[in-house]
Formats: structure tokens, sequence, C-alpha cells
């Protein structure tokens, strides 16, 4: 209005000085028109009335649809339309806000509201996701109550907060008597009814936490501005001055300390009671842990009380007295009085006590003293510190730091150069060694086995020991005798016969002896094959089949039979021939080795015949 | 405080600096029944909980220690509140101390009518045998004070064990 009042006044010229008619109409003007005469006045008073209607329409329009310019009936309806919308969605929006679970005093602010809702779903969820374990009745009766019961206290906000206090307190202590007499909770557990106690002291004091958390109708701001302002003026105390035993000089202390002093800010941000009462509890425990790292056993309040002081001078935590009056206030009275959690809350509340009412006197000092450390005149000295100034500790801990990082880093070096040192000599010690390996054996690759098939043409039959070799005879006919006879005529050709007579004659017993021993040789030789060979068939680790261990085995006759029998060197042939003869070999390989076994067994026998034969024949 | 057959409670040490307290506590919570209590383990010595059972009824009872500093003495109405007793604790072999037992049992009769309250007199193991010219504190006296009072006298030596069992 008053933007177009100057404006419509602006676009009428007129000269102030004029007593006529501005208009210039011929008559006189007044100046409650305006200078105007009452006739052009009122033609003046018209037109700037139109002039604002439109105006007015056309501004009402812009802010329901921008950059619609000329009224029109087609867009009248439009508009229609749209302003009905806009008052369903209000209209839902209200609904939506009544709805019990999102219902809370609606503060003008709406990123407020948003962002207490969260912690309030939150908190919901899990008061539901807890309800959904119990009966459904009992659930839909423990919901009931405690929506009923935050309607109420939101619904009286405005009442004195000793009064909710009261309420709420009432509240916890109903619901207890419920849940312990009421038929629904009947068949609960202790456990399950002490958490149901929580959940419901949890989520309704996380409802009403914006009602009834330092209220406007308290002077807890006041206190708490008075209690950071008092902590804030006695920075200058000391462990020295409260006689506690924290060497804050060492870092793993350090660290306890400002663990205490995060767990004791973190307070703040909590909402619900208990999860306050934790924070104490948590920064407690870091304070007994640190009392105790100093000293070595547990300590006792007299160390406890004054470190919790300590600590909270040092943290100033936001809004200690609001919280501290919150959780007298609106925390089960039995967690207060009885728990672990309590008793730190207390110690708490005894330490801000503390605080408040501090004198010269708490801290065994003179006055002029406290006055002089009060105005910063003097510094206290605090053996316990090397340093006074916080910065200057912490660059002399990064220069150890760095230190120890250097020297490390150095001590990394060397022990990577060495693992390269070590890398190469490795790879040429390896290669030296291999090298060597095979210079020692070489490797040989051997046929690969075949399986035997005896009753084949044998084609390595000469890769055989010659005790083996089978030799193919054109008839079968022709007896051993034959043989030994031409061989025995051979060997009588080659020498003079006399000689060979006298010697065989002179010799028997002699020979008979030689062959006697051969044959027990043999015959203790074949027992070790046998042995052996009869080891390496009970174990399957040698070979899997037992023809496969014939070749083996014939080695190994192979290489000892010649060494058992040179006795005599016919005596051998005979025996190749003899048991060549019997064509023995070939029809029991490829049996078992014990077959070879005796084979050569039979060979010793033959041996032996032809040993008589010998003697025999000679005689 | 009651719920279901359990009773929980609050037991307050109160009593001189270096009275011994604290060596109580432990003695009482550790020590002595220690094989049939499930003790939660606390880092500190100032709080303890333990469970005994009193004519069927599970009694819980949450001890708390307090600072005997003089330092601190204004602020003790803060740990005795709402007591359901206190202990008292005095040294044996130090006169002052039992002044001090006098002055809080003067508080607690003051501030907590329903308060119980049990004179202890610590250190017995310094003034018995040989040392017993190092009492300082007089039995008959402290029992004729506390019938006065109303409250029980325990001698006890938190070394020793003796007689430590018996608050419950």
């Amino acid at each position: 209005m008053a933007a177009l009042t100057s404006r419509s006044k602006k676009s009428i010229r007129f000269e102030e000085s004029d007593l006529l008619c501005k208009n210039g109409c011929g008559f006189y003007g007044n100046p409650s028109w305006q200078g105007f005469c009452s006739k052009c006045w009122r033609d003046v008073y018209q037109n700037a009335k139109q002039a604002q209607v439109r105006a007015d329409e056309q501004k009402h329009k812009r802010r329901l649809l921008p950059g619609v310019d000329a009224p029109s009936f087609g867009k009248f309806e439009e508009k229609k339309k749209q302003q009905t919308d806009k008052r369903k969605n209000t209209v839902r929006s209200i609904f939506r806000k009544s709805s019990p679970d999102t219902q809370q005093e609606v503060p003008p602010d709406r990123t407020i509201v948003r962002r207490a809702s969260i912690e309030t779903q939150h908190a919901g969820a899990e008061f539901a996701a807890f309800l959904r374990t119990l009966k459904k009745t009992t659930a839909l009766d423990a919901s009931k109550q405690v929506r009923g019961f935050v309607e109420r206290v939101q619904n009286m906000a405005d009442a004195p907060i000793d009064d909710l206090s009261e309420l709420v307190i009432a509240f916890y202590q109903a619901m207890s008597e419920r849940v312990k007499t009421h038929a629904l909770y009947r068949d609960m557990s202790h456990e399950t009814a002490d958490r149901l106690l929580d959940f419901v002291e949890r989520y309704v004091m996380t409802r009403l936490y914006r009602t009834v958390f330092c209220p406007p109708t308290s002077d807890d701001e006041d206190r708490d501005l008075a209690i950071q302002d008092r902590i804030r003026s006695l920075h200058w105390i000391n462990t020295f001055l409260l006689d506690i035993a924290l060497n804050e000089t060492e870092d793993s202390m350090r660290k306890l300390v400002d663990q205490a002093i995060t767990a004791v800010i973190e307070m703040d941000s909590k909402r619900a009671p208990q999860d306050k009462l934790l924070c104490i509890t948590r920064c407690s425990k870091h304070i007994f842990e640190a009392l105790r790292m100093s000293k070595d056993a547990p300590a006792s309040a007299d160390e406890f009380l004054p470190a919790l002081i300590y600590i909270v001078l040092k943290a100033n935590p936001p809004l200690l007295q609001s919280n501290i009056l919150y959780i007298t206030r609106f925390a089960n009275p039995t967690r207060l009085m009885t728990g672990e959690a309590g008793y730190y809350f207390t110690n708490l509340c005894c330490a801000v006590a503390f605080i408040e009412k501090l004198t010269a006197d708490s801290l065994s000092m003179t006055l002029e003293e406290y006055e002089g450390y009060m105005s910063g005149a003097i510094v206290p000295h605090d053996p316990s510190r090397q340093y006074n100034c916080e910065d200057l500790a912490i660059m002399q801990e990064n220069v150890t730091t760095l230190a120890d990082l250097h020297d490390r880093q150095q001590r990394l070096m060397a022990e990577a150069m060495q693992l390269q040192q070590d890398m190469s000599n490795f790879s040429l010690d390896m290669s030296k060694e291999i090298n060597a390996v095979l210079q020692r054996t070489p490797l040989v690759i051997r046929p690969s086995k075949v399986k035997v098939d005896l009753d084949a043409e044998t084609t390595d039959a000469d890769l055989l020991p010659p005790p083996l070799q089978p030799i193919i005879m054109s008839s079968v006919s022709s007896t051993p005798a034959v043989q030994i006879k031409e061989i025995v005529s051979v060997n009588f050709a080659t020498e003079p016969s006399n000689k060979v007579s006298q010697e065989l004659v002179t010799e028997p017993a002699n020979q008979q002896e030689t062959a006697k021993d051969g044959g027990a040789l043999v015959e203790s030789e074949t027992s070790r094959i046998a042995s052996e060979a009869g080891l390496a068939n009970g174990s399957d680790v040698i070979v899997g089949s037992p023809t496969d261990n014939v070749p083996d085995v014939v080695e190994l006759l192979g290489e000892n039979i010649p060494d058992i029998v040179p006795a005599d060197e016919n005596v051998s042939e005979m025996a190749v021939a003899e048991s060549a003869n019997k064509n023995v070999i070939n029809n029991e390989l490829d049996t078992e080795t014990v077959g070879v076994v005796d084979v050569v067994n039979d060979n010793i026998t033959n041996v032996e015949s032809t040993n008589k034969t010998i003697t025999g024949g000679a005689v | 405080m009651t719920m279901g057959g359990r009773v929980d409670m609050k037991v307050v040490m109160l009593g001189r600096e270096a009275g011994g307290k604290t060596s109580l506590v432990q003695r009482y919570l550790y020590d002595r029944f220690s094989g049939n209590l499930p003790y939660q383990a606390t880092i500190g010595a100032a709080f303890g909980a333990k469970t005994v059972n009193v004519n069927g009824k599970l009694l819980t009872m949450g001890i708390w220690d307090t600072a005997g500093s003089e330092r601190y003495e204004a602020m003790s109405r803060i740990y005795y509140r709402g007591a359901c007793a206190a202990i008292i604790c005095y040294d044996l072999t130090d006169d002052q101390s039992l002044e001090k037992a006098q002055f809080w049992v003067n508080e607690l009769k003051q501030n907590e009518e329903n308060c119980k309250i049990y004179l202890c007199g610590t250190k017995k193991d310094l003034v018995t045998g040989d040392n017993r010219n190092r009492r300082r504190v007089d039995y008959f006296s402290v029992t004729d004070y506390a019938t006065e009072i109303g409250a029980e006298v325990y001698e006890t030596s938190s070394k020793t064990g003796e007689q430590v069992s018996k608050y419950s």
C-alpha cells in the first residue's frame, strides 16, 4: 500500500505553492484535497482508487502465478483451482502434524522441527522395534500410555519445570507399577520389564526434550552462563593445585584425559537421560584408568573427585548446569540413587558444586594468592608440567616424533638395501647350486616303462643281463649235455688235454668247493633280493603292479649275479645255457619277482647239477 | 525401589581421609565373598555393587565411596542424599578421626533421618597384640556413643578381614 501511494503521488505533478486548483480549472484548491478543487479532487481520487485496485489485482495474480500479466477468465479458473489445491495441501499437512507419531510442539521455525523429528523418529523406531518383540496387546497398551502422556505434557509446556518433573517422575512410577500389577504385563520377565521401562524413559524424554531441556520458564540458562564464566576464570587451576597424581606429560595419560574431556562434552549432544549418564560414566572410567596408570593401584574416591573436578575445569562442558538439572529432574530416580551411573553423576554434581563454591581455602592457599591467580597477576607453578605453553609442548612432541620417524626411515632404508643385496645373492647362489646339481646328477630321461608282454617277440631282450638273456634255440630237442660237451670240448681244445684232465682230476674237490661257495653266495644274495622284492611288492610305494617290478629286479639280479658267480666262467656259461634251454625265464618272468627268484634258484640248482656233471664227466 | 523381590539400596561410606574406607570396601567386595558374587569389575575402587541374599531376598547394594578430604566436606550432602545406610569409618589409631565421625553422625541425623548408621573402627590389626598402646579410641566409649545415637559399632581390620563381612 505504501509503495502504491507513493507511486501515485509521483505520477501526479503539481506546484505546491499554487493556491488554485492544481488542475488549473480556475477554482481554488484545498490542502485536504491535496491542492485540488472539490470537483477535480473527486476525479483524481477516483482515478487513483481504480489504479490501486488494478495494481492490487496484478500483485495478487503475480504471487499466485508468476508470468501471467493480464487477467482472463480461463486464467481465473486456473487460479481458483490452484487456490483449492493449496488449501488441500495445508489441510493435509495439518492432518499429518496432528497424527500422534510426529506431533510435537510446533515452533515457528521449520528447520528446528525437522531436526528434532529425526531424533524423535530414531527413538520412536527403537521403541517400536522393542514393542514388536512384546505381545501385541501389551505393546499396544504401553504405546498408548506413553503417547497419551507425551501429549499431555506437551500441552502444558508452559507449566513450571518442577511440576513437569514431578509429572514425569510420577509417570515413571505409574508405569513401573502398571508393569508390575496389570494383567497385560503379567507374564513378562523382570529383564523385559526393566527394558520396557528403560525404553519408555528414553522415548518419553527424547520426545519431550525440546520442551523440558533448559526451559524458558527456569533460570537454567543463566546458571549455564554463570558456571561457564566461573570455569573460564578458573583456567589457572592445575593438577598440582588439586593434588592430583596425573602426569599429563605422558602421551597415554594425556590421551585418556582427552577422552574423558570429550566424553563429558559429548553429554550435551545426547537426549535421553540414560545416554547422558552413559557419557558421564565413560568420562569417569577414563579418569579411573588414567589414575590407575599413574599409581598402579585402583583409585579411590579421594583421588577420583579432584580428578573429575580438574576434567570439568578443562572441558568446560556446554550447558553444564542445564544438563545436570535435566538429569536430576527427569532421569528415573532409581537410576540416580543406586546405579553406578548414579554414583558418577553424583560425583559430577559435587565437582560442579565445588567449582561454584571454590575459595582460597578450598585450594589451601592464601587469599592474596587466590586473588592474584584470579586476576592473572601470578601464574601458578606446576612442577608436573614442563611447559606452560601448550604449543611449545606440541612442538617439542612433534620434534621427537619427527626424529623418531627419521630414525625409522633410515632403518627402513638400510633394511631395504640389505634385502636387495640378499635377493641378488640369492639368485646367484641359486643358479650356482642348480648348476652344481645338474653337473653332479645329469638328467637322464629313462624310457618310460612299458608293460612287458612276454608272449610278444622281445626286441630288447639283449638289454637283459647275460644270465637272463633268452637264447632262442632252433630246436628244443638239443640237450644241455650236448652243449656242455661242446663247451667242455672247446675248453679242452684250447688247453692241453693232459693238463686239463690232470687239473680236473687233481682239483675236483677244489672245484666242487668253489661251486659250492658260489652257490651259497648266490643263495644268500637271492634271498636278500627276494626279501627286497617282497618288500617292494608289499608296499605299493615303488610301483603299482607286480609286473612293473620285474625289470628292476632283473636289473638287480643282473648286477649281482655276475659278481656272485665268478668261480668258473664255464659254470656260469653252462648255467646260462641250461636255463635258456629250459625256457624257464620266459614262462616265469611275467608272474612275479618271486618267480624270478625261483628262476635264480633254479639256476643255482642247475649250476650245482652242472658242476656235478662236469666232475662226473671229468671223472 | 523394590522390583520383584530385588531390593536396591545405597550404602554410603563416610569418614576422614586415609581412614580406611576404600580398603574396607575393597576387602568387602573382593575378598570375603568374592567366590559367590557376580561382581561387575569396575576400574576404580570408588563404586561397588554387590548382591547379597538376605532372608531370601536378593539385595543389590551400591556402595558409594566418598572423598574424605575436608576440602570436599561441603559437598558430602550430595553423596548421602537418599542413602539407606551409612558406614562411618574412624581410625582406631587416630582420635581425631572419631571426632570427624561424630561430625558425620550429626550431619546425617540432621539431613537423612532414615539413614541407618554404622560406626566402624578400622585398622584393628594395628592395635592388637603388642601394639595395644597405639590404640587411641576406646571401644567402650564408642559403644556408649553408639547406643546414644542408635547406631551399631564394629571394629574391623581390612588387612586381616576381621569382622568385615558383618555389614549386610
